[in-house]
């Protein structure tokens, strides 16, 4: 009897206990954010230049490339914390890009507070503004010193995605660019030099592709598993780029057919490309830096990877374009967005850590230490950057590719749109279907999609 | 005394056991219950999170799920989707129980069998997946390199060539799993008793005939609940596919749970991604309760 009871009690205690640990964790954070976001939202006039009251900030960020991102941010944070003492900034790494995006279209469909601030894809930038999730910038720069020489600086192909509606919403952050890494001992091997056309490219990694036994070194591996990033620059070196704006899509534009042809002569005509659908983005850095094939176009996000392993002379440029001596890349990588569902005290906090985390200095040590793309003119101009680059020359190319780029694909409705094109390019590229009649199809789904966003 | 605790317990209420289930059934009805109604409801509505004018859900009855199947994208997610599980599920268990039939005896170095059919369950998919990836690699990857061995030569192309990108991502889940479903079977042979073997053997039964007539039969239970939680696993498991396709190409290798991660978060689309959920949860449903039945009606 007595040890009946005795083990009721202990049940119920623990069930309590449960619930407690339960009720208790998720309390605090409710309480704490609405009496904040409340008087600020009453009392909007109230300058943002009086003493502030402490205030904690989060920016969620990605990590997708290999390097320390979460280490040099805190170093970041922790200077920026020295000169601002009343801001508190907590770091949240969530994953890749897309989780990021996900994590915070989760959390405010749940009606649950977003973070301040966090670094999302240049191009999310129609699905944030539909969704009503983030706040345009032009308030915060216009108070600044000198905002317009601030935007100026940044290098135009990272400012493409960042305006609509006349507004400003994103800051460019972690961004990189694509462009054709090749083993120059094997050129000057072969007696090649650098392509400078479609025609010389292809021709190179013909003569670059050896058969010995079994196995083929391909002259050129050209991932296509995530394909609409590295095939932009194609089409825009032959000629045209894959869309004009936020609702229109230019698929089945002869450059960008003739872009899909070219692709698949490399590996049909020339001979010097493995066919088909190549699943290799992760395995093209390694497989160059080890010899195992010539040329490989990539994110200049693996440019640091690249150089640690390779030990030879490796030679970075943009895609060759179709005509003789034309050239073409494609801009990529994350921007700053600052929250609408933020208290505003947060918002103004998260701008600050913008700012500070932009200056040339801090973006030029970014650059060193990620192998991203430095993303103001200044940046080039400090002298840890111009040391680096005495070093490391082929930092200054991947920088200088960017005077080739066109706009990296951003349109309404944009992962409906994407995935259409990433359907019928692969199709195209496995021989299912001819490049006319795929980009075709692409451009009539595509067109469907973007209806009831355009109309 | 403890007649008297009985009796007592009989003619009260019995709390206990409620007090046991409740806090499962808090969680059941907060976690799985509740979406499920929510789905079903969201299911008829238009509501597109990337469209300023659809923000707000508007009743549509039945459109989403005509849609969906007016979508011949959405026919081949059906059919890869019962590819992949059809072509998962019993082979896995199949291969669960020979390693099980393997390890189940008392030989030297039979520790170090079994840690090495479990370990591919507790790696995490992700880093498993990007491994895998380097297998599937069309010059040097492991399955090329294995297949020369037997004359094969050129560069098959797994992840990419629309015919075998789904068998990769199934040949990875068979990997993965296979050891999971191990380690039931294991614990089931090894509560079978003894003495129906000793018998069997003076008798003169072969090991082979053993195995027919008694392990199998015996493990029945075992084989229920494993099918179901294969099931289960074979609809849920899509974290490889992200690493090594990417459910391309040309979609050649979406299933469902790939495609409603897509519909809801990449498209935004909630009243399509509600609808896809619902069937979802019906083909699941459909699939273990119909284990159940089958297996039962076997035992009457």
């Amino acid at each position: 009897m007595k040890r009946n009871t005795l083990f009721l009690i202990t049940i119920s205690l623990l069930i309590l206990a449960i619930f407690a640990i339960g009720c208790t964790t998720p309390t605090p954070e409710p309480t704490q954010v609405p009496p904040e976001a409340e008087p600020t939202e009453a009392a909007p006039a109230e300058p943002t230049e009086a003493p502030m009251e402490p205030v904690t900030i989060q920016v969620y960020y990605p990590v997708a490339v290999d390097a320390p991102i979460a280490e040099i941010l805190n170093g970041y944070i922790a200077e920026f914390e020295k000169e601002n003492p009343d801001i508190t900034v907590e770091p949240v790494f969530s994953g890749g890009y897309r989780d990021v995006q996900t994590t915070i279209q989760t959390t405010i469909d749940g009606g649950g507070t977003p973070p301040a601030l966090a670094v999302m894809l240049a191009t999310s930038l129609y699905d944030e503004i539909n969704a009503d999730n983030i706040v345009p910038l032009d308030d915060y720069i216009v108070s600044m010193e000198d905002g317009e020489a601030y935007l100026n600086d940044f290098l135009p192909a990272f400012m493409a995605n960042s305006s609509y509606d006349g507004k400003i919403w994103s800051i460019p952050f972690q961004r990189s660019a694509v462009v054709l890494y090749y083993n120059a001992d094997m050129f000057k091997e072969a007696g090649l030099e650098p392509p400078t056309s479609w025609q010389s490219w292809a021709e190179a990694a013909q003569a670059l592709t050896v058969t010995e036994g079994d196995t083929t070194k391909w002259g050129l591996h050209f991932s296509s598993d995530w394909p609409y990033w590295l095939f932009q620059p194609l089409a825009i070196g032959g000629g045209h780029n894959i869309f004009d704006d936020d609702c229109t899509v230019t698929f089945d534009d002869p450059a960008v057919i003739d872009a899909v042809q070219f692709y698949v002569d490399l590996s049909e005509k020339y001979n010097a490309m493995p066919p088909g659908v190549q699943a290799s983005w992760p395995s093209d850095p390694p497989d160059l830096a080890s010899g195992a094939t010539a040329m490989i176009v990539h994110s200049s996000g693996s440019l640091t990877g690249i150089l640690d392993q390779a030990d030879f002379e490796l030679g970075v440029m943009p895609y060759p374009g179709k005509e003789e001596g034309t050239y073409a890349s494609v801009p990529g990588g994350g921007n700053f967005y600052i929250f609408k569902g933020a208290p505003k005290e947060q918002q103004d906090a998260a701008w600050k850590f913008i700012e500070f985390v932009t200056q040339p200095e801090l973006v030029a040590d970014f650059s060193i230490n990620t192998g991203y793309i430095g993303t103001r003119a200044s940046a080039y101009e400090t002298d840890a950057m111009k040391e680096y680059i005495s070093q490391v020359p082929q930092a200054k190319d991947t920088m200088e590719a960017l005077q080739y780029a066109g706009a990296e694909l951003s349109t309404q409705n944009l992962g409906e749109v994407r995935n259409i094109l990433h359907n019928y390019l692969q199709k195209a590229f496995n021989g299912e279907m001819s490049a006319a009649d795929a980009m075709a199809a692409a451009q009539e789904e595509a067109t469907t999609a973007l209806e009831p966003f355009c109309k | 005394m403890r007649a008297t605790i009985q009796e007592k317990d009989k003619k009260k209420i019995p709390l206990l056991p409620y007090l046991l289930i409740l806090p499962t059934m808090i969680f059941v009805a907060l976690f799985t219950a509740w979406p499920t109604v929510l789905s079903i409801y969201q299911s008829f509505f238009l509501q597109r999170m990337n469209i300023a004018k659809f923000r707000e859900p508007t009743f549509v009855g039945f459109q989403n799920y005509i849609d969906l199947f007016a979508d011949p994208s959405f026919h081949q997610t059906l059919v890869n989707t019962l590819i992949y599980v059809l072509g998962t599920v019993p082979l896995s268990m199949l291969l669960g129980f020979t390693f099980a039939l393997l390890v189940n005896r008392k030989i030297r170095g039979v520790g170090m069998a079994r840690l090495a059919f479990f370990h591919p369950m507790v790696l995490p998919m992700v880093s498993a997946a990007t491994i895998w990836l380097f297998f599937f690699t069309p010059n040097y990857g492991l399955f090329n390199s294995a297949l020369r061995l037997f004359g094969y030569s050129g560069p098959q192309n797994w992840a990419g060539n629309p015919s075998m990108a789904l068998l990769a991502v199934m040949i990875v889940a068979i990997w993965k799993n296979s050891g999971f479903y191990m380690i039931f079977y294991l614990a089931g042979m090894q509560n079978l008793p003894s003495e129906v073997y000793e018998a069997a053997a003076l008798d003169g039964a072969s090991s082979w005939q053993a195995l027919w007539a008694i392990t199998i039969p015996l493990l029945r239970r075992t084989t229920v609940f494993v099918t179901t939680i294969a099931f289960i696993d074979a609809f849920r498991t899509v974290d490889h596919i992200f690493v090594i396709t990417q459910g391309g190409p040309s979609g050649a290798s979406t299933v469902l749970l790939y495609k409603l991660w897509q519909v809801r978060f990449e498209y935004q689309n909630v009243g399509a991604a509600a609808a896809i959920t619902v069937m979802f949860v019906a083909l699941l449903l459909v699939f273990t309760v119909s284990n159940f039945i089958f297996s039962e009606r076997k035992e009457a």
